[in-house]
Parts: C-alpha cells; structure tokens; sequence
C-alpha cells in the first residue's frame, strides 16, 4: 500500500475541458491506468459534458482495478458543474483534504 | 456544411424571428394580450440570442439579452405592455435588426441608439418591478443581489428565484408550482457541433428549480469509451411556473441532434419519491462563459466562497441521495418507455395545437428559377405541338386533339403550380414599411399609424423585391408630404394621429396595392403653377384634375416648400414610376382635398408568363398583354373623325377616344393605316384615361412565356419584352403604357414620339 502511494501519479486539468481536450483527456488517463491517481481540478474555469464522461469513466475502472482515483483540489467552476449536471463527485474527494 | 453556410442559414432565420418579432409586437401594440403572442415574441429573440452566442456575435447577444429580459417582465405580468413600453421594444426591434445585418454584411451600428435603448429596457425591467428581486429570501441569491443590473456585457446574470430553505428543511416542494419531468438523451452530434450539454442545462436551470439525475449506464469502460461520443443521460424535474415550450426553447438549437421528452408531472408526491434527484441549486451565473474583468472575478469568487460552504451542506444531502439512487436508476427505462407513450402523444398534439403551420422546406432561388424556365420551355413545346397538329391534320384526328387539350391544361396547371413555388406573401416588404413609417415620423415630429391589410396577398418573389423600394419612396412621401403636423390635422379637426393604409389584395389576375394617407391631399393649383415654371406644361394649358395629379411622376418635381432630409428632392416619384413600370405595373393616384391621396400600384403576379392577345401589325406579330386590354371592336368609318393634322378619334358609345396607330408608332409603316381594315383594342392607360389602339388583325389569346430583351438583346422603346410562339418565330410584347405615352407626347411633346420610333 505504502508502495502503491508513492507512485501515486498527479493529473493536472486543463483550464478548459472542452470537445478538443476530451480525446487528450482521454489519453492522459490512459497512459496512467495502473496506478493511483489524484486528480487536480483547481485550474479548470469550464468543463463541458464529455470530459466529465470520460472522468467519470476513469473513476470507474480504477474502482474496478481497486486502484484509489481522487480529485485533489476542484476549482468552483468545475465542482458546479458537475453539481449542475448530476454528477456527483464528493465520494471521490479527497479525504485528506 | 462550412460555417458560413451555417451562419447563413441562422440569418435567415434571424430574418423570419424578426419578422415575427415585429408582428408580435404590433399585434400587442394594437391590444392583443394573448400570452402565446408574448410568448411567440420572447421565442423570437431568445432564438436570436441563442444563435448569436453560438457564432460570437456578442454585441447581438448582449442587446438581445437586456431585451429578452425586459420580455420576460411583461411575459410573467409583471410589466404592463402599454404603448410607451412597446414603442422602445419596437425601437428595440429595429436596433435588433440593425445590428443582425451589421453582423451579416458587417457595417456599422449607430452605438448610442442602442445604448440608449439598452437603458431604456432596462428601466423598464428593473424601475417597474421594484419587488422582483426581492421576491426570494433575501439570503438565498448572494450573489444575485451583489451583482448590480446587468452590465451590457455580462451574461445572463439574471436573479434566479430559488430557496435553500425549502430544500433543507422540508422535502415537500411548493405545491403551487407545476413540475416537469425532461428526459434529455443527447446524441454525439449535438458534441459533435460544439455545443455542450452543460450550457443547455445550465439554461434550463434558470427556469426554475430543477432536480437532476444523470444517467450514467450507458457509460462504457476507459479503455472502450470513445471520448467524443455521447453517453450520459438526464433525467430532469423541473419547478417552474414557464410553460412547456419555454423549455423546449431551451433546446431549439439541439432539437436533432438528442432525444427530448418534456412532461408534466402530474403525481407530484410520487414523482418526489420516484426521483431522488440531486438538487442543483446554486447560482450557476459564473459557469457563464468567459471569466470577465478581475473586478467581476472577484466578487464571484467571495460569492463562490460562500456557496462552496453551503456546498458542504448539500454535498452531503446529495451523497445520500446517491445512495438510494441507483436502485431506483433501474426502474427508470422501463417507466420512461411506459412514459414515452402518452409523452408523444402529448408532443404531438400540442404541436398541432400550437401552430396549424404546415413544414416547409427552403429551396435555393436559383432551382426554383431553373424549374420555372423548363416549364416556360415545356409551354412554348406544348404551344408548337399542337399547332403543327392542328397545321397537319387535314381530317380532324379528334383523339390527337383531346389528348393536345388535355396536355395543355396539364402544362398550365403545372405552370401555376411551379408559380405558386415562387409566391411569397407580401408580409415582409409591409413590415418593413412599418418601421420606416416610425422613423419618419419620428423625425417629422408627427403622429402616424400604420394600418396594413392583406398582408398575406401572395406574389412572386421577384415583384416583392422590387416593391421594397418603390413603397419606402411613397411612404416616405405619404408622411412627409401628405399627412399634415399635429396642429394642423387638430385645426382641420382632424384625429391628431394620421393613418397611412397599406392594402394588398389580388385583382383579376393582378396584385393590387394601395397606399392611402388621410392627409391634405395634393395642392393641385401648387403642382400646376410648379409644372408651368419647370416648362413641364405649358402656362395655357388645360388639364384634368386626374392628369395634375400625374404630374407629379415627372422628373425632377418637387412641391415641398424646402427639401428636407426625407424627400423632397424631386427624385421619388419619377423613380417610383420607372421601378413600378419595370415591373410591368401600373400606378395612378387619386386625391381629394382636406381628405388625403390614395396610390393605387396594379403588379403582374409573376413576370415569367404573362397572358396576352396575339396580333398582326403590319406583317409582324406582336402580343398585347390582356391584363391592358378593356375590349376589342371593329371599327366602323362612320366612327372615325379626323382631328388636327394627324390625330383621329374614334367615337365609342358617344365618347370619344384617341385613335392609337401602333404601325406608325413603332416605326413598322411609314403612312397611317386605314382604321377601317384593322380592329382596335381599347386599352386602358396608365393615366386612367382610355386609349384605342388600332392592329391589323387578332390572331388569338394566348398564354406566353416572357422573355427579357434587355438581357438577350437590347431595350427598345415601345417593347417590354418578347416571347416564342409556337411556331418558333419570337413575338414583341407590347408595352402599352410606352406606346400611350408616346401617343400622348406628340401632344405634349413632339420629341418624345421621336425617341419612341427611334
């Protein structure tokens, strides 16, 4: 476990998580599959429907792969949105914080 | 499809929301407080706005929005649309329009106008309706009390009416408030074309207070998931006291591209146990687009500060809600299908009950034109046909015959039919007459009402670009010139307020239209003494009141005492004249004194066919339009009398008519014909007066395809156009009034007939 939190990896947002950032997205989370992963959302400014979905979908394989996937820091804009639409993101707060 | 293509579209649609923009407001203008109208009003320039955002028009968006605004204070009651308030909105429409056209052909906007208005709307949202803002507890919208009235460049930062009491303490909503249940399943397309379906909730979060359940089953794993596709889903309870089509507005831009059901709830206590949803209550104002200036930052961020603490409260509520989520999650397939049923059922009847209108489709002009011109084709075909039928058959084939009939009818209703593609209503000229009868008014300082009629009288889309200017000159002088000040119309005890009537109806064929003022009618002495000092007349003559009247078609006349920036110059009427004759039309005025002056404009429906009356005249053929003919009669000598050097007359039931040789006008003969050999038709001329134009023989009524001349060749006098008959020769349309006109100048003016010859 110890092991594991050491290699916990730190996944900094773009500002805008729109249509063209969803396919990096998409690939940066890939490219980290495997290990723990917190994810800092304290720079977003917007956030569109499909990043979400593909946050969202990440948060499902790492529970899957029982592997931790945290949001660190949430900016204002993106914890609202989310709330906007539905999504709710608080279970996977960091608890620490 | 590029994005100018799309662009061009939204303008067109801009044009139509306009257009019904301005209806709408006219309609309430004259007292109509249907909601659907103020509703059909609010949609316009909600669209307009809507489309605006999505291009980055921001100076239509941020005047559409102080506008819609100030709609939707009268939409919900809380502004009464009198005619102080509608007179800036109409103001506002014309600005609307002003600044959709800057954003199309670029140009300029007069910026304080719309400033000004911009402050006038907004008085009127917010000096009107003192409570509005206060009306939820007061703690509840921090951020919506610190913000001040909207800037002109901010966003939709509108006071959103919700509660946190009501959602914290009791789990019973407020019954009085319908609820809706949208389910909105959006497609990848609507990604795909760079809208988002959180700008679309977030729109439909300001109607009121909504719950939200997202949908995330059909979410596949990371490493399956096309990141650009579309999988979430929503299901949506929203309280709001807006009506079904206010929210399905919200999604007017993504209608195609995602699947909508919108239903009212009609058990409110199940539908609350059925959806445990997540409250989305917040202020979502600072998802608003662009972060702006600092200063504006800021004070979102203590705001934000401050909902992050309410946030802690909610989240946890939320989380729990989650919980029994999912279970329920389950049921909801199988209870929307059973929904989606009745939900149908009730889109579609309340489509059908909300427009009667049928679907349309838009067509490019251009095909339209290439169909008509194949029609045209196929007439002058089915004309040749069955003459050389009829020239070959010796025996009378009487089948060949019916079927030629019948073909012909076929051909003729296929023609009409592709006519009527072409038809338009008149609509859109008359309402932009209305906001140039404003203006004037405005700036002539008088009181003027518009009165339109037959607005839907149809005709083809050539004539009613044409029309545009022509009508703006005449309005323009119907206001100007013939409608008197308000002291005067008082002291002739008259209404203060002048009527200007513009009529449409369609006669025999023809369009007619007219333009009536109640003013003081033409000074006929004035126009006489001012034709005599232009040398346009001369000092003796004697003219009938209708023909004064008519002098002041000519060039280069003007009766205004000084010119003024509107008219005045002496350039309208003559031009009016010109562009109403190029439309193979007619006008005539008729004044009375004290009692104002009437334009009556007579407009083919089309100019691509025309019926006409083919004779011979001097061995060559020519076709009369029908539409000039009053009737045809043989002459007889005893009815001929000579008159002057070379004018004859010709007496019909004890009147007499002026003798028209057409042979000798055009230049076909050198000597005049003997009246008794030919047949004359009477036709009635511009001028009102009547006019026997004498041929050589009829050959028969036909109906001919108009072929320009000016385009395949060159103008000349006397013709308006030609046409192919059916044994391929090429016939010249007669221009009737040039050829009067020409008679009547050997009178007048002796030069005149010259140029017409030559």
């Amino acid at each position: 476990m110890a092991s594991r939190n050491t290699a916990r990896k730190k996944l900094k947002l773009a500002p805008v998580l729109d249509l063209n950032e969803a396919t990096a997205l998409h690939e940066r989370l890939l490219a980290l599959k495997g290990g723990a992963v917190t994810i800092d959302a304290s720079a977003v400014e917007r956030v569109g429907a499909l990043c979400v979905q593909v946050l969202m979908a990440a948060a499902r394989s790492w529970e899957e792969d029982h592997l931790s996937f945290t949001f660190a820091e949430v900016s204002d804009a993106f914890i609202k949105t989310t709330q906007l639409i539905g999504v709710d993101v608080a279970p996977l707060m960091a608890k620490e914080i | 499809m590029d994005m100018n293509e799309i662009k061009e579209i939204f303008f067109q649609e801009c044009e139509e929301q306009l257009a019904e923009l301005e209806s709408g407001l006219l309609k309430l203008n004259d007292g109509d407080r249907d909601p659907e109208t103020v509703n059909a009003v609010f949609r316009a320039v909600h669209s307009i706005k809507g489309g605006a955002g999505a291009f980055g028009l921001d100076d239509l968006v941020s005047f559409a929005h102080v506008f819609e605004t100030t709609l939707d204070c009268v939409r919900s009651n809380r502004l009464e649309p009198n005619q102080e308030v509608l007179k800036v909105m109409l103001r506002s429409a014309d600005v609307l329009a002003d600044l959709t056209n800057a954003a199309r052909d670029g140009g300029s906007v007069d910026e304080a106008r719309s400033r000004q208005l911009i402050k006038e709307l907004e008085a009127l949202a917010n000096g009107e309706v003192p409570q509005a803002a206060a009306e939820p507890a007061p703690k509840a919208a921090p951020p919506a009390a610190a913000a001040p009235v909207p800037p002109v460049n901010e966003e939709g930062f509108q006071p959103v009416a919700f509660s946190f009491e009501e959602f914290e303490t009791g789990e019973e909503p407020a019954i009085d408030l319908p609820t809706y249940e949208i389910l909105f399943r959006p497609k990848s397309d609507l990604y795909a074309k760079g809208n988002d379906a959180t700008l679309l909730l977030r729109d439909l979060s300001r109607l009121g207070e909504m719950s939200i359940h997202c949908d995330m089953d059909g979410l596949p794993a990371l490493d399956r998931m096309n990141p650009e596709a579309a999988y979430f889903a929503w299901k949506i309870s929203l309280k709001t006291d807006k009506v079904e089509e206010a929210i399905r507005s919200v999604f007017e831009f993504a209608e195609w591209d995602c699947e909508l059901e919108v239903m009212l709830a009609d058990d409110q206590a199940q539908a609350h146990e059925e959806l445990p949803m997540q409250p989305v209550p917040f202020d979502l104002s600072m998802l608003d687009e662009e972060p702006r200036a600092s200063v504006e930052e800021e004070d979102r961020t203590v705001a934000g500060e401050r909902d992050i603490r309410e946030l802690a409260g909610s989240a946890a509520e939320a989380t729990s809600n989650v919980v029994q989520m999912t279970p329920s999650a389950a049921r909801v397939p199988a209870e929307s299908g059973r929904s989606a049923a009745s939900a149908a059922a009730q889109s579609a009847a309340s489509q059908q009950a909300a427009s009667a209108a049928t679907p349309t489709i838009r067509v490019d002009l251009d095909r339209v034109d290439r169909l008509i011109n194949l029609v045209g084709e196929l007439v002058i075909n089915q004309a040749m046909l069955s003459q050389s039928v009829i020239e070959n058959d010796t025996n009378g084939t009487s089948s060949i015959n019916m079927g030629l009939e019948e073909l012909q009818q076929l051909t003729r209703e296929i023609q009409d039919s592709v006519m009527a593609i072409r038809a338009q209503p008149v609509k859109p000229v008359f309402q932009r007459m209305s906001r140039i009868v404003r203006e004037i008014a405005d700036m002539t300082g008088k009181s003027v009402r518009l009165v339109t009629e037959g607005e839907n009288t149809e005709v083809d889309k050539t004539v009613i670009d044409k029309l545009a200017e022509p009508l703006t000159h005449m309005i323009r002088n119907a206001v100007d010139h013939g409608l008197e000040t308000p002291e005067k119309r008082i002291a002739a005890g008259k209404n203060p307020e002048g009527t200007v009537r513009l009529t449409a109806k369609h006669r025999s064929g023809r369009i007619v239209i007219e333009l009536a003022d109640d003013g003081a009618g033409i000074n006929r002495e004035k126009v006489r003494q001012k034709a005599i000092d232009n040398d346009l007349i001369a000092a003796d003559a004697n003219l009938s009141d209708e023909e004064i009247d008519n002098l002041i078609f000519h060039a280069g006349f003007s009766t205004a005492d000084k010119i003024s920036d509107i008219s005045g110059r002496g350039v309208g009427m003559d031009v009016v004249k010109r562009s109403i004759q190029a439309l193979g039309g007619r006008i005539n005025i008729s004044s009375k004194p004290g009692q104002g002056s009437v334009f009556t404009m007579s407009l083919p429906l089309t100019l691509a066919v025309l019926d006409g009356m083919v004779v011979t005249v001097a061995n060559q053929t020519l076709v009369v339009p029908l539409t000039a003919i009053v009737e045809t009669l043989q002459p007889e000598a005893s009815a001929i009398h000579s008159f002057g050097a070379n004018q004859r007359l010709i007496s019909i039931r004890n009147s007499f008519c002026p003798l028209v040789d057409v042979g000798r006008i055009l230049n076909f003969r050198a000597t005049q014909a003997n009246p008794v050999d030919g047949v004359a038709l009477l036709v009635e001329s511009e001028g009102g007066g009547q006019r026997a134009l004498m041929v050589d023989a009829i050959q028969g009524q036909r109906q001919v395809v108009i072929k320009s001349l000016e385009a395949n060749y060159t103008h000349v006098p006397g013709i308006a156009a030609a046409t192919i008959l059916g044994d391929g020769r090429v016939a010249l349309i007669l221009d009737v009034d040039a050829i009067v006109a020409a008679s009547r100048g050997q009178a007048l003016k002796p030069e005149m007939s010259l140029a017409a010859a030559g």
